[in-house]
């Protein structure tokens, strides 16, 4: 693996793609012909290459999008190859397929529902106003005259991940990849991307979610319109909103954006402690803002579905229960690292853990307000995730909860948002009557 | 579904004006075509006699034969008048006029693959027996040079503004060609594309003017 290294992989999918891929079937040849054409990405990437090296680490992996992308995050995860700042560049990545001109989402609705869009809405809009993962998103009447936002999907996405999937297969390049990547690390990369790929699937999750959040009346979720919604095209309710950089160019009050700051906290910690699932990446164009308070959210593509131990976690870690006694102190690390972390290592950590803990959610006479507008949670948070990666201490599912939980304060940051953080979970832990030991 | 119009079709009367003479035979023509194309989508293209096709369109055998003489020519005037719909339908899209090259090409080809899409079957019966350089359907016989050079014009003037926009490096008469033989190849595939929706061949449609398009602008394949 040392001897090829990414580069080499890189090149050879490059290759490849000069070799047809592009036109027969393949994921990545997706990515490697969106990069080639798409001028516009182009010249991104080159700014992204003089930015800063962890940008340049997404750039390069960037490429790699689409199953190499996936495996390439899990190897990393298990290996701890990459710094946190890459991991965290990872994270932001979206499976991405080229965008569609009107004419062939035309046809390509079509071809999944049997009907142009015009004989199926009073109104619809041939150009797209968002890109989405795998295809496109656009604006749309109802027959009967409500708004909608219709997700169409790039044809034959499914049948080019399976073809992507079949070539890494058979060829030796996932043990020169990973060098030990067993076949059932396949299967679950394989399955997770096809469910990405079936809008059916999405839309489940959307239906999932509204009712999990259904009692949290700010949030607002679409509503899926099952009888046009297929594998490949997905027609919910529109909603409405501005992504934070836009609704902070109307000039919220502190009032307002506090309200919404300790809106999007909860919302978070309902997800993990309640839910159990996050609905997305902590991308901010997943959730839209309102002049009244209100939060959209969208985007149901990859939802995370948590095991119990992060709720459990979560609630030892910000309850201090580790301070507790010996045994506590092993139940937090054992969820945290399992049985056979180094001790001291392990302690370190968790001391690094409690001063971030109590940043964000302080306790005692000086509980109260928590002010994301400064730097030090962030700062405290990505120190925390970077000794963890220095020693060796991550754990998967941990790490991905870190990141979105990093994602929310970015957001929070950019807000100068003020939320009694400890008062809003405690609320959230009592509302069914507070957690069972 | 419109089988009912076509088999009340009034015989032609004989004092009719010239003008109307000609609008009648073509009556004809689109009735026993269209009475062929339900006999073929039923009972195949093999299947089918003439005489079928004949009783169906409620004319003699002997009329038929005065508009088409072997079931091919039925074919190959079905494949044109296809195609001549195309360039009619895409001359009524003023949208497209504002589009860049790979969405006017792209629209030409699906467009086309719409109206084949209902008699694809037939289509695929046909297919293989007018690749066949001796067959009247070849694209490159004698009997189809009429229609395709309509269609060289037709892909050479939509080309030619493409380049006066600068959108193609000059490429003169090649272009139409090689269009022309990507869109054979497009319906080959989409002949024998299974995927769901024939998604498949929208994608390679896609890609394919795409990476042509933007290879030609950069000047070759040397990329």
């Amino acid at each position: 693996m040392k001897a090829e290294g990414p580069r080499g992989t890189l090149e050879r999918g490059l290759r490849l793609g000069r070799l047809g891929l592009t036109l027969t079937g393949s994921y990545l040849g997706y990515q490697f012909q969106r990069l080639w054409l798409d001028e516009a990405e182009q010249s991104r990437r080159r700014e992204g290459l003089q930015r800063n090296a962890s940008r340049r680490v997404r750039e390069e992996l960037g490429l790699l999008k689409g199953p190499m992308m996936k495996i390439g995050q899990l190897v990393s995860m298990q290996s701890h190859a990459l710094p946190e700042a890459a991991m965290a560049e990872l994270a932001s990545l979206q499976m991405q397929a080229p965008g569609m001109h009107a004419t062939l989402a035309r046809a390509q609705f079509k071809s999944s529902l049997g009907r142009y869009p015009e004989e199926l809405f009073r109104t619809f809009e041939p150009e797209p106003f968002a890109a989405a993962s795998l295809g496109q998103v656009h604006r749309a009447v109802s027959k009967r005259g409500e708004r909608l936002a219709v997700k169409i999907q790039y044809p034959a996405i499914r049948e080019a991940v399976q073809n992507d999937f079949k070539l890494l297969r058979s060829a030796t390049l996932p043990g020169r990849l990973t060098g030990h990547a067993p076949a059932s690390i396949f299967d679950e990369v394989q399955r997770g991307f096809l469910e990405e790929t079936d809008y059916l699937h999405e839309g489940a999750n959307i239906d999932f979610f509204r009712e999990a959040l259904r009692e949290y009346g700010y949030l607002d979720l679409p509503r899926v319109h099952r009888d046009l919604t297929t594998e490949r095209v997905l027609t919910m309710s529109f909603v409405e909103g501005l992504h934070i950089a836009d609704w902070l160019r109307t000039r919220p009050g502190q009032g307002l954006r506090d309200l919404v700051g300790a809106r999007l906290f909860e919302q978070f910690n309902v997800q993990i402690a309640r839910v159990q699932a996050l609905h997305a990446d902590p991308h901010p164009g997943n959730y839209l803002l309102r002049e009244d308070g209100r939060i959209g959210l969208v985007d149901f593509g990859c939802v995370k579905r948590l095991t119990p131990d992060v709720e459990e976690l979560n609630w030892r870690l910000v309850s201090r229960s580790w301070l507790e006694g010996p045994a506590q102190m092993e139940r937090v690390i054992g969820l945290l690292w399992g049985p056979h972390v180094s001790r001291p290592k392990a302690r370190r950590m968790m001391t690094d853990l409690g001063g971030y803990i109590d940043l964000v959610f302080p306790r005692g006479p000086d509980a109260g307000v928590v002010d994301f507008g400064k730097p030090t949670i962030l700062n405290s948070l990505s120190q925390a995730m970077r000794r963890a990666v220095s020693d060796k201490l991550t754990n998967p599912e941990f790490a991905f909860v870190s990141r979105a939980e990093l994602g929310l304060y970015c957001l929070l940051h950019q807000l100068r948002a003020r939320v009694k953080t400890t008062e809003v979970w405690e609320g959230v832990q009592q509302r069914d009557g507070g957690r069972k030991m | 579904m419109k089988q009912r119009r076509t088999t009340r079709r009034p015989a032609r009367r004989p004092n009719a004006a010239p003008g109307k003479r000609a609008e009648n035979k073509e009556r004809t023509r689109q009735a026993i075509l269209r009475a062929a194309l339900e006999l073929f989508s039923r009972r195949g293209f093999h299947a089918t006699t003439t005489r079928q096709i004949a009783r169906r369109a409620r004319i003699a055998e002997g009329t038929l034969f005065n508009y088409f003489r072997t079931k091919e020519d039925l074919a190959l005037f079905f494949f044109e008048q296809t195609l001549e719909r195309t360039m009619a339908w895409y001359e009524h899209e003023t949208r497209l006029r504002r589009a860049a090259l790979p969405e006017r090409l792209f629209a030409i080809i699906q467009q086309h693959l719409e109206l084949l899409g209902p008699n694809e079957d037939f289509i695929g019966a046909v297919y293989l027996r007018a690749l066949q350089p001796a067959s009247r359907l070849n694209p490159l016989s004698l009997d189809a040079l009429a229609i395709q050079l309509r269609y060289l014009r037709f892909v050479r003037d939509i080309l030619a503004e493409a380049e006066q926009e600068e959108e193609l490096p000059r490429f003169g008469e090649l272009g139409p060609h090689l269009f022309g033989l990507f869109h054979l190849a497009v319906i080959t595939h989409w002949l024998q594309d299974a995927s769901p929706g024939k998604g498949n061949t929208l994608a390679m449609l896609d890609r394919g003017l795409r990476v042509a398009t933007a290879a030609l602008k950069h000047g070759g394949w040397n990329w």
